[in-house]
């Protein structure tokens, strides 16, 4: 498994139109994703776990990757993070 | 295909049959009425009975008894439109009400077509009958002058009015006409359609009109041997479920001959027998008609008796007990009531050659009627009840019934030896003989729960109630995904399965059904007359597991008793179907036109948006509030049929951080469709500069096949605005 953390910077946090975006990206690797906040954990590939967590500007997130591909999903998925939350 | 074919024409077939059933019920009251009522107001009667001095015209006892007579009557002269309506009420999926109304305005309008048109090429002149036209080709029906087309004319209008009703409920039409659209639409095209079948009709009708004569004639030349044969095709069509189909023509139409009584053309056997014993001139009733009605009181009342008595002592002695009791209730049903398909399918599936000997004896109980010229007549099957009402009461002069009692002695003897005979000949595993260890159909309750395992671990596993017989049921049919529609006629439950092929029968019969028909995506599960009570436990349990009261897992995974070939396939997780109703009111948007490319593209998924007329937002199906976001502005919701919608109030509306919005609802509590979810001020929201439109989405799409708007333009709130199909 791989984690890594990660401080929201967009204005509106994970809410609709970039939790699509979130679980676009994720849905094209087969690792599981999970992104936690606050000890509550959603599946990244799932929208409304994901916007049930109610992520906002400043929180800081967990995101883990698990599964064979986990280093490469990992950086991909931190660099998605980057440009777009 | 070829084969795919015969089932589908055998499930119409089936469909029709069955919605049959609901007139056909009211038969016995009605012919009651008109039994009692008729008896009671016939001269001959009142003379023979010498009762004279208190039943004459002007006493109160006569008019009640005129009213009988007349009450009865109003249902056997109308039974075109009632058939009519029973149809459109059986075929139509959904809107059943729509169809039924749809199917009145059809087979009047269609009698009116037709009525035209033999006023126009004068065959009708002035209202009166031309004197060119065929006896009896043209009657009178509803009040309008028109086609003889008995029954038939009801079965096709009703027929049609379902399919139309079943195409069109949710016709669309431009907003301008959207009044029109939907449901109020089936009527209207039920018009124009019937204009067009009448004028079909008129061309059409009076060939076969004239068939119907030339068979008609066949079968009433050919005598003896015609009887005989309409006998046994009656009886040997009873696995099937078509006997109705089948012998409805000889019984409502000119093909069971036609007769003037008191001046009036009849057709129709049954008619035929009802209208003499109405009229007060009948002398005797016609053996014509009476051939095709009185043939079953001997296997009825005596045969088939008889037959559960030679079962009764074939069955082994430690058995007897059990099985005795099962015997005489079928047997005792069959003698009163002539209900005689718990006692047939006891030995159709068991030993089909017998049903085989029992439809050339049927054949030979009509045949032998004829010949003594024996008339008793018949609303719906041969039992004590018919004989008494429409043999003893009218008179031996009339039915000559006294004839019959030595027909059925013969009979049950008769039955008896044969019976017994081939029972023990061919070793048949009529109840109670069945090898040791066997799952017979007559097992206990307790012996039931041990083989199947069912409601003996299941109880303990979950505290939730449920009826063991339903669960096996369902087990038997490949569970509840496999089972598509649930239905039952006098004595069979009709399922329709999504694929037949996982049908267990061993499961199936161990529920206490006397047989198991298997016919394309139909089945029917033979139970007897109790069969409406194992129907609604049935839904009921269904409905538990929808409910999520119950886990069908639970007695699904007992099947290992009785290994069900079905049980791995159910594994995967198949969504339901569902209907979600319109959010709020206003215009409904398509997706792809959403002016924000998240939506737009369906990235989030697929749905549909509304662009709203007022600022309330409510719960399109029953469900919970996954979650609610602190700007109130999107609200989660996961529907009770495992839908997780999301509801997305207006574009870009997030930044307003929660103004202008009021949330109903906290996260986690239950709504129910049409429940206030959040409200918004419209005005506001637009002058900060904000679209208000707010998308359906349905997160969870890729669980779907299809999703699909309902729609079009304006919107009410719970409207009927996307179906998602699992």
């Amino acid at each position: 498994m791989k984690t890594f953390t990660y401080t929201i910077t967009d204005e509106v946090g994970i809410h609709a139109r970039p939790a699509g975006l979130l679980v676009k990206e994720a849905k094209a690797y087969d690792s599981k994703i999970t992104v936690t906040k606050d000890g509550k954990s959603a599946e990244a590939k799932k929208l409304m776990a994901l916007m049930s967590l109610g992520v906002k500007k400043g929180d800081t997130i967990t995101v883990s990757v698990e599964g064979g591909d986990e280093e490469l999903v990992a950086g991909k998925m931190e660099e998605f993070f980057r440009n777009n939350l | 295909m070829k084969e795919k074919k015969s089932g589908q024409a055998f499930a119409a077939a089936q469909q029709i049959g069955k919605s049959l059933f609901l007139p056909i019920a009211v038969l016995p009251f009605a012919g009651i009425l008109l039994g009692i009522g008729s008896s009671f107001t016939n001269e001959t009667t009142i003379a023979t009975y010498g009762l004279s001095g208190i039943l004459h015209q002007g006493t109160l006892l006569y008019g009640f008894m005129l009213m009988l007579s007349n009450a009865g009557n109003a249902i056997f002269g109308n039974l075109p439109l009632i058939f009519a309506l029973a149809v459109a009420l059986g075929m139509a999926k959904k809107e059943k009400g729509v169809a039924v109304m749809s199917s009145a305005i059809f087979y009047m309008v269609m009698l009116i077509t037709i009525n035209t048109l033999l006023t126009l090429d004068g065959s009708l002149v002035d209202g009166a009958v031309s004197e060119s036209v065929k006896e009896g080709a043209i009657t009178s029906m509803l009040g309008i002058q028109t086609l003889q087309m008995g029954v038939f004319g009801g079965i096709i209008a009703g027929i049609l009015a379902a399919i139309l009703c079943n195409k069109f409920y949710k016709m669309q039409l431009p907003a301008a006409l959207s009044f029109f659209a939907g449901t109020r639409f089936v009527p209207i095209v039920s018009m124009a359609v019937a204009i067009f079948t009448g004028a079909v009709l008129y061309v059409v009708w009076p060939v076969i009109q004239n068939g119907i004569f030339a068979l008609g004639s066949v079968v009433e030349a050919s005598g003896y041997f015609g009887t005989f044969i309409y006998g046994c095709m009656e009886r040997a069509l009873i696995p099937f479920g078509l006997h109705h189909i089948f012998y409805m023509p000889f019984w409502q139409t000119g093909v069971g001959g036609s007769a003037l009584i008191d001046g009036v053309t009849v057709m129709g056997a049954q008619n035929i027998f009802f209208a003499e014993l109405a009229s007060p001139n009948t002398t005797q009733f016609s053996v014509e008609a009476c051939r095709f009605l009185t043939g079953k009181y001997p296997f009825m009342m005596g045969g088939l008796p008889g037959a559960a008595l030679a079962m009764y002592v074939t069955s082994r002695p430690e058995k007897r007990k059990e099985v005795g009791s099962l015997l005489f209730s079928v047997a005792l049903t069959s003698f009163i009531t002539g209900v005689t398909e718990p006692i047939e399918f006891t030995f159709l599936f068991l030993a089909p050659t017998l049903f085989a000997v029992h439809v050339v004896f049927a054949g030979l109980a009509f045949m032998t009627c004829h010949i003594l010229e024996i008339c008793v007549g018949t609303t719906f099957s041969d039992g004590l009840i018919d004989l008494i009402l429409y043999g003893v009461l009218p008179g031996q002069e009339k039915s000559n019934w006294v004839m019959l009692i030595p027909v059925v002695a013969v009979y049950f003897v008769l039955y008896f030896f044969v019976f017994r005979f081939f029972i023990r000949k061919w070793n048949l595993k009529t109840p109670g003989r069945e090898a040791d260890g066997e799952t017979a159909h007559l097992v206990s309750k307790d012996e039931y729960r041990k083989a199947t395992g069912v409601g003996v671990a299941g109880q303990k596993a979950s505290s939730a109630h449920y009826d063991e017989k339903s669960a096996a049921i369902l087990r038997g049919v490949g569970g509840l995904d496999n089972l598509m529609d649930i239905d039952c006629c006098a004595t069979r439950l009709r399922l329709t399965l999504a694929n037949s092929d996982k049908v267990n029968e061993a499961v199936l019969k161990g529920t206490g059904a006397s047989g198991v028909v298997i016919k394309g995506a139909g089945i029917q599960v033979i139970y007897g007359p109790s069969v409406t009570i194992v129907k609604s436990n049935l839904e009921e349990l269904v409905e538990q597991i929808r409910s999520g009261a119950l886990s069908e897992s639970q007695f699904m995974d007992q099947g290992s008793a009785v290994p069900a070939p079905s049980a791995l396939a159910e594994k995967k997780t198949v969504r339901k179907s569902a209907v979600l109703g319109a959010p709020m009111k206003g215009r409904m948007l398509p997706m792809n036109q959403v002016q924000d490319e998240a939506f737009a593209s369906g990235a989030l998924g697929d749905g549909v948006a509304v662009e709203p007329w007022e600022g309330k937002l409510y719960a399109p199906a029953d469900g919970v509030v996954e979650s609610i976001f602190d700007t109130k502005h999107a609200i989660g919701i996961l529907t009770e049929d495992g839908t997780e919608l999301l509801l997305h109030i207006g574009i870009d509306t997030v930044k307003l951080g929660g103004k202008h919005f009021e949330a109903h609802v906290a996260q986690g509590q239950k709504v129910k469709k049409g429940d206030l979810l959040i409200s918004f001020d419209l005005e506001a929201i637009k002058a900060e500069g904000y679209l208000c439109t707010t998308p359906m989405i349905i997160c969870n799409t890729e669980d779907y096949d299809s999703v699909r708007p309902l729609a079009m333009g304006e919107v009410e709130a719970g409207q009927d605005l996307l179906a998602i199909n699992g």
